[in-house]
């Protein structure tokens, strides 16, 4: 739920979580080796996502520290564990240009920690390997259970590869006590997660069910030219709202829960091609992904990136993209005032700013540093390998039909650092 | 409603065409396991350094309302 920006009264220390579940990782990965394991690696990641506002804002520090293991040459045994430590403050009521609603003094300031642990096996045979994995995650007003498994191949002397993936989530969010006979126009909104699964009769807990396939097709056309095309469908079901928003519906100032339908089918087909220019000794990437779903959002981006060699141990590659989306079929910034452009479009309503039609830019950069060890020497006398890596990426999104209570919102600039260490032992 | 159904399997139709003539071309492409120095490169990787990827992408999929399409693992290696 930390997407959907939760409130929560009772803060766990997600810090002392996050610094648990790295140093976990880093004791595992150094007693590998005496586990007798063949080949061992441990990342560590720490990324810090903030969207600064005078009303509003979020922080973001997502730290993930993943080990990996290969007892033999056909099996390697993965686990991982990621953070979400979210802070900030966000408009728990969404109205538009015509209500007449105090919206940004609505803001209230939250925090909450989202735990996700994983363990997962790769078995890999000659050209083929197969893959699974589970992820259970879990914060004070959501919790999940996921499956993955995928499976790949390789054809034509190993030009082509061919990569099948599925996964499936079991997943459950907590909202007010409300029933399906209630109209969705009494339904109330959560103010605070206290009393989330438990037997506490104000509280229910709704299941959300999410089954996502995925096909890759990689080739190499020339010794400097490859492609990968990408083909993605999900379905969701069950509660897809924000358990924490109202939306003003009716011209009197009347707040509801936000009502979402129940079902949710999303299509995306990705296409990138990288192409080595040996003049430059830079490789270029270019790619586009169009994406459409049955609530009618049509979606596109674009995207290029170059990356080369500064000095034989350092590359730096830096990157842009271009989004735009369509709305919702049935969003509507104000629900309120009759007839769309400012009415309600159909039996739902939301204040979810990612339903209506944006664009965005994102430019950005990142080094990253590898050194390799040599038989017999290893790097800080540990690592048959070392890397680090820095990155930086800059967001402004542009809202062209997203008020709260008439003002355009401050929070479309956003800023993402991340830090990533690379062991292998 | 039944010219945009028929609409739809053209398209569909087109699509699938389009990927089986793309698809048998691949057949074609021959790139010998010794020209493979650049595409082994590991700037020549899809979804190279992934969880640095990944925390870019997890970002974006919480402010915009599409997801998927994304890289999978692939490349132009294969060397062994």
């Amino acid at each position: 739920m930390l997407s959907r920006m939760t409130p929560s009264t009772a803060c766990r220390s997600g810090a002392q979580l996050a610094l648990g579940g790295v140093l976990f990782g880093l004791a595992v990965a150094f007693m590998a080796p005496s586990a007798r394991a063949q080949v061992a690696s441990a990342d560590v990641n720490t990324a810090l996502f903030v969207e600064p506002s005078t009303r509003s804002g979020l922080t973001v520090i997502n730290p993930s520290a993943t080990v990996a293991v290969k007892p033999s040459n056909w099996l390697t045994i993965q686990g991982g564990y990621e953070a979400d430590i979210v802070s900030g403050a966000s408009e728990s009521v969404k109205g538009g240009r015509l209500s007449n609603v105090d919206i940004v003094t609505s803001a209230t300031h939250f925090s909450d920690t989202r735990n996700a642990f994983t363990g997962g096996f790769t078995i890999t045979r000659a050209s083929t390997h197969l893959s699974g994995s589970y992820t259970y995650g879990t914060e004070h007003d959501y919790r999940s259970n996921a499956f993955a498994v995928s499976a790949g191949t390789d054809f034509f002397q190993k030009n082509t590869q061919i990569e099948l993936s599925y996964g499936r989530g079991f997943d459950k969010v907590c909202t007010t006590a409300f029933t399906a006979s209630d109209s969705p126009s009494t339904r109330l909104a959560l103010d605070n997660s206290q009393g989330c699964f438990t037997n506490d009769e104000k509280r229910a807990s709704r299941d959300i069910s999410l089954d996502n396939f995925q096909v890759g097709w990689t080739q190499t056309w020339t010794p400097v030219f490859a492609t990968q095309m990408v083909l993605s469908a999900a379905l969701q079901n069950g509660f897809l709202g924000n358990p924490y928003r109202s939306v003003v519906i009716a011209s009197a100032g009347d707040q509801a829960l936000e009502n979402h339908p129940e079902n949710r089918a999303r299509g995306a087909i990705g296409l990138r091609g990288k192409y080595y220019v040996r003049g430059l000794q830079t490789a270029l990437s270019a790619g586009v992904r169009l994406y459409r779903d049955t609530w009618d959002i049509f979606g596109q981006t674009y995207e290029l990136d170059a990356e080369r060699y500064m000095l034989p141990w350092l590359r730096v590659l830096v990157r842009a993209r271009y989004y735009t989306q369509t709305g919702a079929l049935f969003w509507s910034d104000d629900y309120t005032g009759g007839e769309p452009a400012t009415g309600p479009r159909g039996q739902y309503w939301s204040g979810d700013r990612e339903l209506s039609p944006l664009s965005s830019y994102l430019v950005g950069a990142r080094a990253l540093a590898t050194r390799e060890g040599r038989p017999g020497q290893r790097v800080l006398g540990l690592f048959l390998s070392f890397s680090g890596a820095v990155s930086f990426d800059l967001l402004k999104t542009n809202l062209r039909d997203f008020t709260l209570g008439g003002r355009a919102p401050d929070d479309t600039l956003a800023m993402l650092w991340s830090l990533g260490l690379r062991g292998e032992f | 409603m039944k010219h945009l159904e028929m609409h739809v399997v053209a398209k569909a139709l087109g699509f699938l065409l389009g990927a089986s003539l793309l698809a048998a071309s691949a057949g074609c492409a021959t790139v010998r396991p010794e020209q493979r120095a650049m595409l082994a490169d590991p700037t020549m990787q899809f979804d190279e350094k992934a969880a640095d990827r990944a925390a870019l992408e997890h970002a974006l999929d919480n402010r915009e309302g599409s997801t998927g399409g994304g890289s999978v693992r692939g490349g132009g290696c294969g060397c062994n």
